[in-house]
């Protein structure tokens, strides 16, 4: 348990980053500003650089940073859902559900505005089929649960891949980015920020439950938790986080694999802390990368997918690595 | 008013008959010892007796209530369980897993208070483990990590202790420690437990009662110097025992056939 006063200072620090990554994101772009243009257009939101930053970049950073807080608080809970550190918020099929409803709807011509509402139905209809089909009579199965959504998620990816090799050339790409994760397109609709908010009150509410779960479910069912209304109660909770973050950005991938685990290597595993600090740090990472994606190869844009990776695993191993040696 | 106790309880784990017909008083004050040899179903009654397994038939009581139609919040509040095993997937310092003994006690949203910080702390000394709350727990030896949990037992503070084995990897001295420790909060506390042992001579010495498992459901049970003798020894191991007067009672030993 780290003490309270550093505690503070590193939460304060998180919030310092994620704050500063969304006015980095709407410094830099492939349209350069001078210091006097940037706050020129700052406080005047009609001038030409003015909509630059207030309706593109900000919403975007803003979309950047929500996607990245949810995946990160998705991955936690997956992760003592599933008691395993390698669980990721994708793992049960979720996405997967999104990812082949999008695909169809890029595939058919459905316009653009209506994809975020797809990819919501089509991660309801995976969660639905993996819930009733690992629900079963019986005591709460782990196994069971993560069987069905594994191949679940396998079906999906084998669907998807039908729709890959059967889509026209020309919506190829729009499909390869969406499926490597994408904010080109993203806005942030205010019912994504808010069942954020709401989906972390409860579970910091129950964070120490999270952490007597993550002790095993015979631990916590002596200790007082109804587990079986608990982690079934976990995975919607973590399904909704996913399919919020996917409709918005697509599959980016790693982030919600890689900030739980960091966090815990920084903050340790009491939730109560490992929450906010991963939703805090998921969220600036993807905002950063996001930043990165957009300037590195200007006026080119890369996925940002492929930018969280390329970040994410050296820092993740040279932590992993420090730990190692400071045990 | 017996703190816990079962009535008619037939138990199986599959075609294994654990108990049959199995009525059993736990009143304050007694410490019972649960004997049997290896997978005879011990762990499977004390599971039972938690309300963890459903038995085939026949019932547990929580001071007079049906285990199974309470909230677990409210049985942990009242029943404690040390675990044979404990595996720890994620890592934890060890003053946090002392500190989810208080978890049955505190609300939702609720945070550990300076009260509950010195009851850990004052279970982490009990067990000689002062000095390691900042430790992680994946670097313990195995019976430091035995003492933790047990440990975090005292810290739940249970009316009622079901305890798995409690000296496994203890040294002597420890296991001496754990077993007056047991004793004693029975004692002052107006407290039960019972523990599954395999160490005959540390349940001659602490137990009040026994009750030993004999294979295909048959059991017996009462006061120790009424069970505890070498022809029901004999019968429940299947090896022959000879019996020596020590100072405080009878202490037992196996012999070679």
């Amino acid at each position: 348990m780290m003490p309270t006063a550093r505690r503070r200072l590193l939460f304060y620090l998180l919030v310092i980053l994620s704050a500063g990554s969304i006015v980095l994101a709407a410094a830099a772009g492939s349209v350069s500003l001078g210091w006097e243009q940037w706050t020129n257009a700052l406080l005047h939101p009609d001038s030409e650089f003015g909509e630059l930053v207030w309706r593109l970049r900000i919403p975007r950073a803003a979309a950047a940073w929500t996607v990245g807080a949810l995946l990160s608080l998705s991955g936690c809970l997956m992760q003592v859902l599933l008691r395993n550190p390698l669980a990721d918020p994708y793992i049960l099929g979720v996405s997967g559900g999104a990812s082949f409803a999008t695909l169809l709807g890029m595939t058919v011509g459905v316009a653009a505005s209506l994809l975020p509402a797809l990819a919501w139905a089509g991660a309801l209809i995976s969660i639905l089929i993996v819930f009733s089909l690992a629900r079963g009579e019986g005591p709460w199965s782990r196994t069971r649960l993560l069987l069905t959504g594994v191949v679940t998620a396998s079906g999906w990816a084998a669907l998807i891949s039908l729709l890959l090799t059967m889509g026209s050339d020309s919506s190829l790409r729009g499909m390869l980015f969406w499926l490597l994760g994408d904010l080109s397109y993203a806005r942030l609709p205010p019912w994504a920020l808010a069942s954020l908010v709401f989906i972390f009150m409860i579970c910091f509410g129950m964070a120490r439950s999270l952490n007597v779960l993550a002790m095993g479910e015979t631990t916590a069912r002596l200790l007082g938790e109804p587990t079986r209304k608990l982690l079934w109660l976990v995975y919607l909770l973590a399904s909704i986080l996913t399919a919020t973050a996917v409709s918005i950005a697509g599959n980016i991938g790693f982030v919600g694999l890689i900030v739980p685990h960091l966090m815990r290597l920084i903050v340790g595993s009491d939730h109560r802390i490992l929450l906010p600090a991963a939703a805090l740090f998921g969220g600036f990472f993807l905002v950063f990368s996001d930043t990165l994606a957009r300037t590195l190869l200007a006026p080119r844009q890369l996925p940002v997918g492929v930018v969280t990776a390329l970040i994410g695993v050296p820092l993740f191993l040279l932590l992993l690595n420090r730990a190692r040696v400071k045990q | 008013m017996t703190l816990l106790d079962c009535k008619h309880l037939d138990l199986r784990i599959g075609s294994i008959e654990v108990a049959a017909d199995l009525s059993l008083e736990l009143a304050p004050g007694e410490f019972w010892g649960l004997l049997g040899p290896n997978g005879i179903g011990k762990t499977t009654l004390l599971k039972c007796l938690a309300g963890l397994l459903t038995p085939a038939s026949g019932q547990v009581f929580l001071e007079s209530r049906d285990i199974t139609e309470l909230p677990r919040k409210l049985v942990a509040q009242h029943l404690g369980m040390l675990q044979q095993h404990t595996v720890y997937v994620f890592d934890s310092s060890v003053m946090q897993t002392v500190l989810t003994g208080r978890h049955p006690h505190l609300a939702y949203w609720e945070r550990e208070g300076p009260n509950d910080l010195q009851k850990a702390n004052e279970a982490l000394k009990a067990v000689e483990l002062d000095g390691f709350a900042q430790r992680s727990v994946t670097g313990l030896s195995g019976g430091e990590a035995r003492r933790l949990a047990f440990a975090a037992l005292l810290v739940q503070d249970p009316a009622i202790m079901l305890l798995d084995e409690p000296t496994n990897h203890l040294d002597l001295r420890h296991q001496v420690q754990i077993m007056g420790m047991i004793r004693d909060r029975i004692r002052h506390g107006g407290f039960t437990a019972i523990a599954a042992l395999h160490d005959i001579n540390l349940a001659a010495c602490y137990c009040s009662h026994i009750l030993m498992l004999l294979g295909n459901g048959g059991w017996v049970a009462g006061r120790r110097e009424a069970i505890l003798n070498q022809p029901n020894l004999e019968k429940l191991y299947g090896c022959p025992v000879e019996v020596i007067q020590g100072k405080d009672g009878a202490r037992f030993h196996p012999v070679e056939a």
